[in-house]
């Protein structure tokens, strides 16, 4: 991966003696500049990350450290601000559009990279990327006015809930699963495949034995990678959930989640509802942070094993 | 024949998989377009909402749309370019690198929502720029910034080593050889990375809510606020005023993201053939 | 020309009004024909809930808040101007073929505190009841709460829904379903329960007779501005009384005095 540049910047630094000394300094300027740019996304994250921090650290003067991560209620009007029902939410949901979500994401990338003509593949990859393109209020929409009377019929309910909320958030998730999929699956070296196949082994034999395990990293991280997108997700969520700040009362039964409670509670909150509020943020941001590292973390892993 | 039939049946499996995404998306698209495509009128893009129950047009909510997603593209362009620039041409795999990298990943990955908090915590609370586009498209560069430098960065690492070897062996420099021979053959796939990031600005609700406001208002200046369509789309089917006009505006937001996604893959197999 | 958040000098061209979802039938309809025979004047009106609207107001970044609450304690300091534009009933509203019409304050409490959870409790049919609230943005929420629950906490468990249409569309789509409105957007779809023996109507709104009443405010701050303070005249004239806000389902703030209330 590397090798280019290098050879690039030897280029260069042979080529740099025969500079002008204005070429030079206009070489070294731009470079400079460009490496501002870089810096920006640093920035950027550091910025939000200082501006949250900002604004939500005072959780732990009030409510208090203590009351916040592990308060079992959140409630504006009694003024207790504990996450735990919401995390609880964040869980059910996650977990459900996981199992849901994944395998479907999967057994289309599989479907994508092993099985599928050139011509089926050239219908079902756009319709995986065009998932990804739409809007999460039309998913939310779509959830509002189709899902949730159906899952009003099946668990004898309202229809906003756990179950609700899965489906629609394990649609919006395959596109970021299989997508990752298909790639891990497409780096798989070609002669393992056809060894497999030399061997007599079916084309299943093939994907189960061997395919996916040398691809497993891989699937693992867009799982994970997936899930950061469900626990992430927001209006859609908001759109369906019923976003009650209760502990899970099966799937019927209306939830709420981490970024749920704060769309609903941000326009009104004031005082330390509003650092609560902020307090949920640094949570969601630490928690895609988390997610972010533990996929580089299981890259890496995987290189030096290869 | 047990691991025939084995083979058979999950072979089935999988193909419905793929099956399902297809049909999944079709649902969508074929409802949406179903119920909306009768309040489709030049009317409904063209002029206001007015009334108790939001009848008439979405015409402000697609100016306030396509001007915070126009605005926040020119702030990103420059700076999500320039630092992809950076990482393919000129940085040494480092540290420095690393740090560069985790930070674009975890922008990427960072909850719409908490971008919508800290946008309104910065540009509105700190900064006073009230609910407006400037607001709404400075919080929609953070998060277009990674989508574009990733897109622009594999760009310019798809361009042949041997593009480069020929502009040097001339004795150009190294910026006129990124200006001049590197970013021209990457700007087809550049391009298609800046209209997917569109796409996901245009997209884009909880980010938006938070800085550019609810208020039915076409804007002129940067600094006046705005409703986007998707913020209006929320905002109608949870008053539940006027379903129609919802699915009206959904159509019209799924209609441009189909175009964004359309014209990014257009240019993609345009450029293919070129090269091919 | 858009001078938003600018006040230091110069007139302003817009106002800026902020708050209820309940009031926005008023705000923007009367918004509009306001800027229509008002050139080069905008009212910009955004419904972010009543708090956000006496928050913002009294920090200066709207021109008019609107709520659809009386002030609470802590918001009385801020020195606000309260001009009273509406008065609107709270509906309690449940499934058109329920046969329950007619509820007493302590059910319909005992109903949304989680206490009574199946119709055959109050004469209906042996039915799970459905509970939908609003979010607690909401200054329906607020007057409900106010009113029917004498403070006795809602029950966690009910279904929030943060925008009106929604817990409308929802209580005629489920059968055991409860939830409350404003009158002013009860439709046929659903059905408006009477409390103790009262139906939520203009005529038992002006009388005092249907308990779950209250009155629509405009806050604003002294330093109100020209353009403003002739929006509000105008709100208040019988142009937008009689029509605007007889045609949203409220009742002209005139109907009492009317009355000799």
């Amino acid at each position: 991966m590397t090798e280019p540049e290098q050879a690039g910047s030897e280029r260069v630094n042979g080529g740099l003696k025969m500079m002008s000394r204005a070429t030079y300094v206009r070489e070294a300027l731009l470079k400079n500049l460009f490496l501002l740019c870089a810096i920006v996304a640093v920035a950027a994250v550091a910025l939000i990350f200082v501006f949250t921090i900002a604004r939500g650290w005072e959780v732990v003067k009030d409510p208090g450290l203590a009351a916040f991560l592990g308060g079992a209620e959140w409630s504006s009007t009694l003024g207790r601000f504990g996450i735990l029902p919401l995390v609880a939410g964040t869980l059910a949901i996650t977990l459900g559009s996981l199992v849901l979500g994944a395998p479907l994401a999967i057994g289309t990338a599989i479907f994508l990279s092993e099985i599928a003509s050139p011509r089926m593949r050239s219908i079902v990859r756009p319709a995986v990327e065009m998932l990804a393109g739409v809007p999460s209020v039309v998913y939310g929409f779509f959830g509002l006015v189709i899902l949730r009377p159906i899952v009003a019929e099946i668990t004898g309910g309202m229809g906003f809930g756990t179950l609700t909320a899965s489906v629609i958030l394990a649609v919006m998730i395959v596109p970021t699963i299989a997508t990752l999929t298909e790639d891990a699956l497409g780096s798989v070296p070609s002669g393992i495949r056809e060894a497999s196949y030399a061997m007599g082994a079916t084309t299943w034999q093939t994907i189960y034995k061997v395919l996916l395990p040398a691809a497993k990293i891989g699937i693992i991280d867009a799982t994970i990678l997936g899930m950061g997108r469900a626990i992430g997700e927001t209006m859609a969520v908001v759109m369906v959930a019923g976003n009650a700040p209760q502990f899970f009362k099966g799937l019927g039964a209306p939830i709420a989640t981490l970024t749920s409670q704060i769309v609903i509670d941000m326009s009104y909150a004031t005082g330390t509802h509003k650092t609560a509020l902020f307090g949920l943020a640094i949570i969601l941001f630490l928690i895609s942070m988390g997610l972010v590292a533990l996929v580089r973390a299981l890259s890496r892993l995987n290189e030096k094993k290869a | 024949m047990g691991k025939r039939w084995t083979n058979r049946i999950a072979l089935g499996v999988l193909w419905l998989c793929g099956l399902t995404t297809v049909v999944v998306l079709g649902a969508v698209i074929v409802y949406v377009f179903v119920r909306g495509i009768g309040q489709i009128t030049p009317e409904f893009i063209f002029t206001a909402p007015h009334g108790v129950n939001a009848e008439g047009g979405i015409g402000p909510t697609i100016v306030a749309t396509i001007y915070v997603t126009g605005l926040a593209m020119l702030i990103v362009t420059p700076i999500a370019v320039l630092a992809a620039v950076y990482l393919a041409e000129y940085a040494v795999q480092g540290r420095l690198v690393n740090i560069i990298r985790f930070a674009a990943d975890t922008l990427a990955s960072v909850p719409s929502i908490v971008m919508g908090l800290f946008g309104f915590a910065l540009f509105y609370e700190a900064m006073g720029l009230g609910f407006s586009v400037l607001s709404g498209a400075l919080a929609l560069s953070f998060l277009m910034l990674p989508i574009v430098m990733r897109a622009t960065e594999e760009a310019i690492r798809a361009v042949p080593r041997f593009i480069r070897w020929g502009s040097y062996g001339l004795g150009a420099s190294k910026w006129q050889t990124v200006s001049k021979i590197v970013l021209p053959s990457a700007m087809p796939r550049i391009l298609t990375g800046l209209i997917l990031a569109m796409g996901r600005a245009v997209g884009e609700t909880a980010v938006v809510i938070f800085t550019m406001g609810q208020a039915i208002y076409t804007p002129i200046s940067p600094l006046d606020p705005g409703r986007s369509m998707t913020v209006h789309l929320y905002t109608l089917a949870m008053e539940g005023i006027n379903m129609d006009a919802a699915y009206g505006t959904a159509l019209l937001l799924m209609v441009m993201i189909l175009l964004f996604n359309v014209s990014a893959r257009w240019l993609a197999a345009r450029n293919r053939r070129l090269k091919g | 020309m858009a001078l938003t958040g600018c006040t230091a000098g110069g007139e302003r061209q817009e106002v800026i009004v902020t708050g209820s979802t309940t009031l926005l039938p008023i705000t923007e309809v009367s918004g509009e024909m306001y800027t229509e025979s008002h050139d080069g004047i905008a009212i910009l009106v955004s419904g972010m809930g009543s708090s956000a609207g006496i928050e913002s107001v009294s920090k200066g970044s709207s021109d008019i808040g609107t709520s659809s609450r009386e002030l609470k304690d802590a918001e009385l300091e801020l020195g606000l101007e309260d001009t009273p534009v509406a008065y609107d009933a709270i509906a309690v509203i449940v499934h058109p073929d329920n046969p329950v019409s007619d509820l007493s304050t302590l059910e319909v409490r005992s109903i949304f505190a989680g206490v009574i959870t199946n119709w055959s409790e109050v004469g209906g049919p042996d039915l799970p009841i459905g509970l939908v609230n609003r979010d607690e943005a909401s200054g329906t929420r607020e007057a409900f709460s106010k009113i029917i629950m004498d403070d006795a906490q809602f029950d966690r468990g009910a279904v929030v829904l943060p925008g009106t249409g929604q817990v409308r569309s929802v209580i005629a789509d489920v059968q055991g379903a409860i939830g409350y409105i404003s009158l002013g957007f009860v439709t046929d779809d659903v059905k408006a329960v009477a409390i103790d023996g009262v139906e939520p109507s203009e005529a038992t709104v002006v009388s005092g007779a249907y308990p779950v009443q209250r009155v629509l405010h405009f806050f604003t701050k002294e330093d109100l501005s020209d353009i403003a303070r002739d929006y509000i005249a105008y709100v208040l004239s019988p142009e937008v009384q009689d029509t605007i806000v007889r045609d949203a389902g409220f009742i002209p703030i005139t109907a009492k005095e009317a009355v000799g209330d």
